[in-house]
C-alpha cells in the first residue's frame, strides 16, 4: 500500500513527540545533540560512524518513510508545527519547493569555499537558487541502463547505445520471446521520464529573469514523448508501475530484462532481488546522438529553518557528503550503491562496494564516466510532488489506452500552474 | 423566566458546537483563502502574509485537475442518487407489502452494513475488489471471465457500489418508517376501489411519503459530493484513482502535498458553497412541483 494509515498515523503522532523529546541544547560541557531525519538506506551506520567519530556533536537519526509514503508530509507537517529536524534529507526535485516553503534554510554561507571544492559543480547548482544554496547534495545519479547478461548473451543481444538500437532491441526482444518485453515504461516513473527528457535537452523549468517559465511540453519532451508513446503503440514495453509486485514478479520470472534507472538503484536491486546475483551488469544509458544524459534520483541534506545548531548542522552534513568514512559506513551496510557528489570519494566507493553481484563489474568507475556526461541547465520546479503525481496519473490511463504520453504531460503543466500562482510566484509559460 | 433559563442550558450544547466545528473552521478557511504567506518573483525571499483577494479562487477555478473531480463528483451523484433512492424505497415498499418473510430479519440485515464505519467498508471492499486478492475476481477468472473492478471505467462505479452497500438499508429504514405512518383507511380505500399491490405501493404509498424522500435525496446528495474515503482507500490499489479524484481529495491534496494552504481554502469554501446552492436548488425545485 502506497500511502497506508499507518505511515499517516506515524506522520501525525510522531511529530509531536519529535518536539517532546528535544533535545536539551549544549549542556554543561556536553555534547550538542542534532536531530536528523532521512528515508535513505544505510543511515543509522552513517550515524553511528559519525557519532563515534567524535565527541562534540551527537547526532540523533530517525529514519522516516521515503518522501512519497509519507516523509515529505511529515517534514512539512512537523514545519509547519515548528518542530522540524536540524537536518533533513531533501531529493533534487524537491529542493526548490521546500526552499520556497522556508523549511529548508538559507545555507548560503555556511556552505564555506571548502566545503564546495569538494563538491561537483553541477551537483550543487540544482540546490542553488537565486545565487543561494538551500541544501548540499550528497549523491548524484545519473540514469544507466541496469541489463541481465545472462539473457542478453543467451539471446545474442547487443547492449544499445542509441535510443533507436534501444527500439529496434525491443522489437527483436518480442520477436524472440512473446512473453518477454526489453523494458517497462513506468506509469509511476515521472522521473524517469524527467530524466528522459532531461538528456534530450529539455527546459521544463527555467528561473531566468526572475520568473518561473514553465514548458513541460517542449520539444524535446515531444520528441521523448512520441519515442515512448511509439513503444507502447507497438507494444513492445509493458505498461504499469515500476514500484509494484507487478514489476517484481516481471524481474523474477525474466519476462523483462533492463531497467532504466539512477546508479543508486544498483544498491537497491542487490536487496530486492538477492538470488539474481551475479546476473546484472550495468550500462550506459543509451543516448540520441550528443553524449549526455540526464539524473534519476539523489538526495541533499538542509538545515531546516527550526535548526537552533545550524553550526552543528553543517558539519555533519559536510561529513556525511564529503568524509570518506561516511560512504564505507553507508556501502558497507549492503544496500546503498549511491555514487558521491565528492569526486574524492569515488575511490572509497569502489572499494567499499560489494562487486559480486555485477560479476565484479567496476561499477563505480561507470558511475564516473556517466556524471561526466550529465546535460547542464536543468532546473526543478516549485511543486515536483505534485507536478510528478499528476503527470503519473496520465501515464496511468495512456498506459490503459486512453489518452498518449504528451497527454500526460500537458495534464502536469496545466495542473501545475494554478498552484504556482496561488502560492504568489511570477510565472510565465512555454518555452522561451 | 426560569423556562428561558432551562431553553438557554438546554440549546447551549448545540450552539457550542455549531460555533467550535462548523463557523470557527468555516470562517478559517475563508480567512485562509483570502491570505497567503507571499514571496515575489521566485519565492525565495522573506515570506510575508498578505490579502490576495480571490487569487487563490482564481488558481483553483482555472485549475482543470479540480474541475474533472467537480466533473467526476457529479457523474457520482447522477449514477448514485437514483440508485440509492429507488432501492431503497423498493425495499421499504417490499417490506412494508408482506411479501417478504421474516421482515425483522430483512431489515436487520440490511441495516447492518450501515454500522460498519465506512473505511473498514472501503477496506473489506478493496480485498474484493483487488486482484490477486480478491476470491470474486479468481472465481469469475475460473469462468474465464476476465473484470477489472479498479479498471478506467469500472472504477466509478465500484465506489458507487461500497456506497450503496453502506447506505441502502438506512434510508431503508427512514422510507420504512415514513410508511408505516401513511393512513390505514387511505390504503383500505384503494384496495376497495380496486388498486393492487403493485398500483398501491406506487400510485398511493410513493407520493404519500415524498417528504421522505426529498430529505433522503438531499442528505445523500450532500453527503456524495463529500466523496472521499473510498477513492482514497482504492487508489493504493489503482492508479485509476489520482490523487485529485474528487474535490475532497484535490483539497487534501492542495493542503498536504502541495502545502498550499491558500489553495485548499478556496478549494473547501467552493466546494461547501456549490454543496450549498446544489442543495438549495433541489430544495427549491421539488417544493414547486409540490405546489
Amino acid at each position: 500500500m502506497r500511502l497506508s494509515r499507518r505511515t499517516l498515523l506515524a506522520a501525525g503522532l510522531t511529530a509531536p513527540l519529535a518536539a517532546c523529546s528535544t533535545p536539551q541544547r549544549r549542556g554543561a560541557g556536553g555534547p550538542v545533540e542534532i536531530t536528523f531525519w532521512s528515508a535513505l538506506r544505510g543511515s543509522q551506520q552513517v550515524v553511528d560512524a559519525f557519532n563515534s567519530s567524535q565527541n562534540r556533536i551527537r547526532v540523533v537519526f530517525q529514519q522516516i518513510p521515503s518522501g512519497g509514503q509519507g516523509g515529505y508530509a511529515k517534514l512539512s507537517n512537523a514545519a509547519r508545527a515548528g518542530n522540524a529536524p536540524d537536518v533533513a534529507t531533501i531529493e533534487y526535485p524537491q529542493v526548490p519547493g521546500y526552499a520556497i516553503d522556508g523549511v529548508a534554510r538559507d545555507i548560503t554561507d555556511l556552505v564555506t569555499d571548502r566545503v564546495k571544492q569538494k563538491l561537483l559543480p553541477q551537483a550543487l547548482k540544482l540546490t542553488t537558487f537565486d545565487n543561494r544554496v538551500f541544501s548540499v547534495p550528497l549523491d548524484i545519479e545519473p540514469m544507466v541502463l541496469h541489463y541481465r547478461a545472462d539473457l542478453f548473451q543467451a539471446g545474442g543481444f547487443e547492449i544499445p547505445t542509441t535510443w533507436d538500437e534501444f527500439a529496434s532491441l525491443a522489437r527483436t526482444v518480442r520477436s524472440h520471446n512473446a512473453a518477454q518485453r526489453l523494458a517497462i515504461f513506468p506509469t509511476d516513473g515521472g522521473m524517469q521520464f524527467a530524466c528522459y527528457a532531461w538528456q534530450a535537452g529539455a527546459q521544463w523549468f527555467d528561473t531566468a529573469g526572475g520568473k518561473w517559465r514553465v514548458s513541460l511540453a517542449d520539444e524535446p519532451t515531444q520528441k521523448v514523448a512520441a519515442y515512448w508513446q511509439r513503444l507502447i503503440d507497438e507494444d513492445l514495453v509493458f505498461r504499469n508501475a515500476a514500484d509494484s509486485k507487478q514489476h517484481d514478479a516481471q524481474l523474477g520470472q525474466d519476462r523483462v530484462i533492463t531497467r532504466l534507472s539512477g546508479a543508486w538503484d544498483a544498491g537497491a536491486q542487490m536487496r530486492a532481488r538477492p538470488a539474481q546475483k551475479g546476473k546484472w551488469r550495468i550500462a550506459p544509458m543509451p543516448i540520441w546522438d550528443e553524449q549526455v544524459v540526464g539524473t534519476h534520483g539523489g538526495s541533499t541534506f538542509a538545515v531546516t529553518k527550526d535548526s537552533r545548531q545550524p553550526e552543528a548542522a553543517m558539519e555533519f552534513i559536510e561529513w556525511q557528503c564529503t568524509h570518506p568514512d561516511a560512504l564505507t559506513a553507508r556501502l558497507k551496510s549492503g544496500t546503498s550503491s549511491q555514487f558521491p557528489v565528492a569526486p574524492g570519494l569515488v575511490e572509497a566507493g569502489a572499494k567499499a562496494f560489494p562487486g559480486e553481484y555485477y560479476g565484479g563489474q567496476d561499477i563505480y568507475r561507470l558511475f564516473a564516466q556517466e556524471t561526466e556526461k550529465i546535460r547542464d541547465g536543468w532546473v526543478w520546479g516549485p511543486r515536483m510532488t505534485a507536478t510528478q503525481k499528476v503527470m503519473q496519473d496520465g501515464f496511468a490511463r495512456a498506459g490503459a489506452g486512453s489518452g498518449t504520453v504528451i497527454d500526460a504531460v500537458r495534464e502536469a503543466q496545466s495542473g501545475t500552474m494554478p498552484d504556482l500562482r496561488a502560492l504568489g510566484l511570477s510565472t510565465e509559460e512555454g518555452a522561451r | 423566566m426560569r423556562g428561558k433559563l432551562a431553553c438557554a442550558v438546554l440549546m447551549a450544547p448545540f450552539f457550542l458546537l455549531l460555533v467550535t466545528v462548523f463557523l470557527v473552521p468555516t470562517g478559517t478557511a475563508i480567512w485562509l483563502s483570502f491570505f497567503a504567506a507571499d514571496q515575489p518573483g521566485l519565492g525565495f525571499g522573506p515570506e510575508s502574509t498578505v490579502f490576495v483577494g480571490l487569487r487563490s479562487y482564481g488558481a483553483v477555478l482555472s485549475d482543470p485537475t479540480f474541475l474533472n473531480g467537480l466533473g467526476t463528483v457529479v457523474l457520482y451523484c447522477l449514477l448514485y442518487i437514483p440508485l440509492m433512492v429507488v432501492g431503497a424505497l423498493a425495499l421499504a415498499l417490499l417490506l412494508d407489502s408482506g411479501v417478504a418473510k421474516l421482515r425483522s430479519w430483512a431489515q436487520m440485515s440490511l441495516y447492518l452494513p450501515h454500522a460498519v464505519p465506512g473505511i473498514i467498508a472501503a477496506l473489506i471492499w478493496l480485498y474484493l475488489y483487488t486482484p490477486g486478492l480478491s476470491p470474486i475476481v479468481d472465481l469469475f477468472a475460473q469462468a474465464d471471465i476476465q473484470i477489472n473492478f479498479l479498471g478506467l471505467h469500472t472504477v466509478l462505479p465500484s465506489i458507487v457500489n461500497i456506497a450503496l452497500w453502506s447506505n441502502l438499508g438506512y434510508n431503508m429504514v427512514i422510507f420504512y418508517a415514513a410508511l408505516q405512518a401513511v393512513p390505514r383507511e387511505v390504503l383500505e380505500a384503494s384496495v376497495v376501489d380496486g388498486a393492487g399491490p403493485v398500483k398501491q405501493a406506487l400510485r398511493i404509498k410513493t407520493p404519500l411519503v415524498r417528504g421522505a424522500i426529498v430529505t433522503v435525496g438531499i442528505f445523500t446528495l450532500i453527503w456524495a459530493l463529500q466523496l472521499f474515503t473510498e477513492p482514497v482507500l482504492l487508489s493504493q490499489s489503482t492508479p485509476m484513482i489520482s490523487a485529485r479524484f474528487s474535490p475532497s481529495m484535490y483539497i487534501y491534496d492542495a493542503a498536504f502535498t502541495r502545502n498550499n494552504y491558500g489553495l485548499a481554502a478556496a478549494a473547501s469554501v467552493i466546494l461547501l458553497a456549490f454543496t450549498v446552492a446544489l442543495s438549495y436548488g433541489v430544495t427549491r425545485w421539488t417544493n414547486r412541483k409540490a405546489v
